[in-house]
């Protein structure tokens, strides 16, 4: 999952210029069912997606959200939530996707996240006559305009708009009940060279709203590379690294390291690549999740 | 009077690397802050090092192959590091010394590879054949790399890209101590060398006639050389226009001697990297962009320059 | 008087690897101090190789060669160039570099691993610029020079190598007459003045004739004739190692070499 995670910020990190572009319309074009992705190309189905093949597992999870998760009949090897959804054969790691895993599942529809080897993809996908959407998904408030869509497109309407409204109203609000003197984190995700969260990520809007202050906010992009004494210098709370299991990291043990004080005082938050890993549907979980860590936290 | 300069400036660049940085140290804190002795310092001497290093390896190869436009990097030696930095990530081989150790064993597997394709018989190198092995390894190794990269899951492998453009931001007392253990030794082998390079600018008959051991001393260039290039990838990635650059500069202001070449190649390379660092950590402040940048966009206008000044003269 | 043998060859032959053909075949030589000799021959006779025979180079298949009555393959290469100074037909210039280094690069073979330049080391470049002619060139670059200067540079490295033999490898190819006539001048000059022995491998047979004490005349990697000019040099041999009809004439005491056209277009 941290892995996962990884790989969308760097992933992020190069279509930055992709991110640049215009955004398609957010709302379906009249009735019926047509869309506007955010490559900005209408898509237009004649009946609602039958046979849907996800390459995202936060697309999964909004799926199975909706109450569409039966036609879910392909799935990437990441997408683990729900239950349900590992029952749906894997179509690879989706990093770049498998052209021929996914038609092979004989889809009518196939949503990806917006990136460079994806737009490639969805080329090739449409060249065989599939039908592809592409959605923009670094950041909380692109959840609630992805769900709304796949709502139209599966014929589930009420419940896409219904899971936005409540993904659009988790992002508008702030925290829930104001913190006592707000705590700093820096997510790390990895050390040699160092590479840290900014403020173009999901995961800096999580910290945020759990009443938490991200030290990189104002770095713009979803992550950049910084050095050790950037950090230091900044003087971090706590030092929160994507990882199932409470292992502490092993740079931790460096000298180099140790000159930051989280890392020599061991104030490490480790959060589940599960529920962490990806903005999705759970979103308010996460929230809570994190704000309970930092409130127990030594 | 240059010399004095040449020392002004090395002991100029390292201040400012010790004095500049995103913590804002004031004055009075500097000597005890632990930021500057466990993170500035070992960083700026790494870079240091790693420069002269590769000054150095620039030069005595620019000699060898009687070519001034090689580079350390073009015998093969980074794509051999990068495979072995891949390799070990992708075989989840543990410890932190992985990574470096890795890239150092792929360069010099490379390096031993471009050496026997090099001997023509009789122990004779041939540095023609030198510099085309060494495109040639380079690319099979980076054909590896890419396959290792496109079959494997591994995320880090992202990563491990990162790592290979160059970077200090690993920079640790340890990694100083390996280096300044390492280096002397085929520093030396190429200062020894200095008087029969100078005499290999003529030709290799020629060379020989006037009393150098051209045999032995092609293989003991291309091996130092290349011991302290594979040495630099390990600890900081693949930094280019160093080794190519330098040697020029230096040859405009010292002349073509060896005796006087090596060490102010030493220097300045030293200098040219400490402060390309030091660029690197402040220009796009808080991130850092990868070293191998900085000197490249810093390089190639310089390079630009003295190939005016070349095809003019 | 016969002076010091420097450089004494007895029935050398060799080959290049993986060549079909022995280059040297059976050939003597014997170059003593005071002496100025001459190595002719065609083209691929195997001029070039003697040379590189004669300072342990190339591989010898069979026969002796001695410098100064030790084998050659035993004396370093450092030794060697402390005796023996040598003029290839061929030297890279690769970076720019003035007359003054150039000559001090003959210095090297006397210099310790850890000295460095001393004063009679510098002394010992002027007194070579001087006995070329070339001290006033000292400042100059190397590019800038002329065919002719260039040579007498190069000559003065050689000189520089305080050597007992000098080995000229084809140094008039390019040079016009005036410049080809001073450098055989000058070579004669340090043979008589200072008593170095000189071997020069030339095209020029005239010149040579003139010049030389002793020539050696090569064919096809053989000795074909070995001795004094007016003793050696032939109309037959000539012809016949030539490949060309030939006359030869005196002057001065020398043969001079004469090629005849070819006989239908003669009158």
């Amino acid at each position: 999952m941290r892995r996962w995670s990884v790989r969308t910020h760097l992933a992020g990190l190069l279509a930055l210029a992709l991110a640049a572009c215009t955004r398609g319309e957010r709302a379906p074009a009249g009735g019926g069912r047509t869309v506007t992705d955010d490559a900005g190309r209408p898509v237009a189905l004649a009946a609602p997606a039958r046979r849907i093949v996800s390459l995202s597992p936060s697309f999964t999870e909004i799926l199975f959200a909706v109450g569409a998760g039966d036609r879910l009949v392909g799935r990437t090897a990441w997408c683990d939530y729900p239950p349900a959804a590992l029952a749906v054969p894997s179509v690879g790691d989706g990093m770049p996707p498998n052209v021929e895993a996914v038609a092979a599942r004989r889809p009518d529809l196939v949503l990806l996240y917006r990136s460079g080897p994806n737009a490639t993809a969805a080329q090739q996908l449409e060249r065989l006559g599939i039908r592809t959407v592409l959605f923009d998904l670094n950041r909380l408030e692109d959840l609630g305009p992805a769900a709304r869509r796949l709502g139209v497109l599966t014929g589930r309407r009420a419940a896409g708009d219904s899971l936005a409204r409540a993904m659009d109203s988790l992002v508008s609000q702030g925290p829930e009940s104001p913190t006592p003197g707000p705590k700093s984190l820096v997510f790390i995700v990895w050390d040699n060279p160092p590479i840290v969260i900014g403020a173009g990520s999901y995961l800096d809007q999580l910290a945020g709203l759990a009443g938490a202050r991200n030290v990189f906010h104002d770095i713009r992009t979803p992550s950049a590379q910084v050095s050790i004494e950037t950090i230091a210098a900044r003087q971090p709370d706590f030092i929160a690294v994507l990882s199932d299991t409470a292992a502490r990291p092993p740079y931790a043990d460096r000298p180099e390291w140790r000159v930051v004080a989280a890392v020599r005082q061991g104030r490490f938050l480790f959060l589940p690549g599960r529920l962490f890993g990806r903005p999705g549907p759970r979103a308010a979980e996460a929230v809570r999740e994190l704000r309970r860590r930092l409130e127990t936290a030594p | 009077m240059k010399y004095v300069v040449l020392a002004g400036a090395a002991l100029a660049t390292l201040a400012a690397a010790l004095l500049v940085g995103p913590a804002n140290l004031p004055l009075a804190d500097l000597l005890g802050s632990p930021i500057v002795w466990q993170l500035r310092l070992p960083r700026a001497v790494l870079a240091f090092l790693v420069g002269g290093a590769l000054g150095v390896a620039g030069t005595s190869l620019q000699a060898l192959v009687r070519n001034p436009l090689a580079d350390p990097f073009l015998l093969g030696l980074s794509g051999g590091a990068g495979l072995g930095a891949v390799a070990a990530i992708a075989l989840h081989v543990p410890g932190p010394w992985a990574l470096p150790l890795a890239a150092f064993v792929g360069a010099v597997g490379a390096m031993a590879l471009v050496y026997r394709l090099g001997l023509v018989g009789g122990g004779e190198l041939d540095p023609r054949i030198l510099l085309l092995g060494g495109v040639a390894v380079g690319a099979l190794a980076g054909a590896i790399t890419t396959a290792i990269v496109s079959l494997a899951e591994a995320t880090e492998l992202r990563n491990a890209f990162l790592w290979l453009w160059g970077g200090f931001s690993g920079a640790s007392w340890t990694t100083v101590f390996v280096i300044l253990a390492y280096a002397p030794l085929p520093l030396g082998v190429l200062v020894a060398a200095a008087r029969p390079l100078d005499l290999l600018a003529l030709g290799e008959e020629p060379a020989q006639y006037l009393g150098a051991d051209v045999r032995r001393l092609k293989q003991l260039v291309y091996l130092a050389a290349s011991l302290l290039t594979a040495a630099a990838v390990a600890v900081a990635g693949v930094i280019g226009f160093v080794g190519l650059v330098v040697p020029h500069v230096c040859r405009l202001v010292w002349g073509r001697l060896h005796r006087t070449l090596l060490p102010t190649a030493f220097l300045t390379g030293g200098i040219l990297l400490a402060a390309a660092d030091t660029l690197a950590r402040t220009v796009v402040a808080p991130r850092e962009l990868p070293v191998g940048i900085v000197t490249a966009l810093l390089g190639v206008p310089v390079f630009a320059f003295l190939l005016r000044r070349w095809t003019v003269s | 008087m016969d002076g010091e043998l420097i450089l004494a060859l007895s029935g050398v032959t060799c080959r290049y690897p993986d060549a079909p053909r022995d280059s040297l075949v059976g050939v003597s030589l014997e170059v003593r101090a005071g002496e100025f000799h001459a190595v002719l021959g065609p083209n691929g006779s195997g001029k070039t190789t003697l040379v590189r025979a004669a300072l342990g180079l190339v591989r010898r298949v069979a026969g002796r060669a001695e410098i100064l009555g030790r084998p050659a393959r035993d004396w370093s290469r450092r030794e060697l160039a402390r005796v023996v100074g040598v003029l290839p037909q061929r030297e890279d210039n690769l970076f720019p570099q003035r007359v003054r280094e150039t000559v001090l690069l003959g210095r090297y073979p006397h210099l310790s691993l850890l000295g460095g330049m001393g004063a009679n080391d510098r002394a010992a470049v002027e007194r070579a610029l001087v006995a070329c002619d070339a001290a006033d060139l000292a400042d100059r670059w190397l590019w800038s020079l002329s065919g002719g200067e260039y040579q007498r540079v190069r000559l003065a490295r050689a000189l520089a190598q305080e050597p007992r033999l000098l080995v000229l490898d084809e140094p008039t190819t390019s040079l016009d007459l005036r410049h080809e006539m001073e450098l055989f001048e000058l070579v004669r000059a340090l043979v008589d003045a200072h008593g170095l022995a000189a071997l020069m491998i030339t095209h020029h047979v005239n010149l040579a004739a003139r010049f030389a004490d002793q020539v050696l005349i090569l064919a096809e990697g053989r000795a074909v004739a070995r001795g004094r000019p007016a003793d050696v040099l032939t109309g037959e041999t000539a012809a016949a190692v030539f490949q060309w009809p030939v006359v030869i004439s005196a002057f001065e005491g020398r043969p001079q070499m004469i090629p005849l056209r070819k006989k239908e277009n003669r009158p």
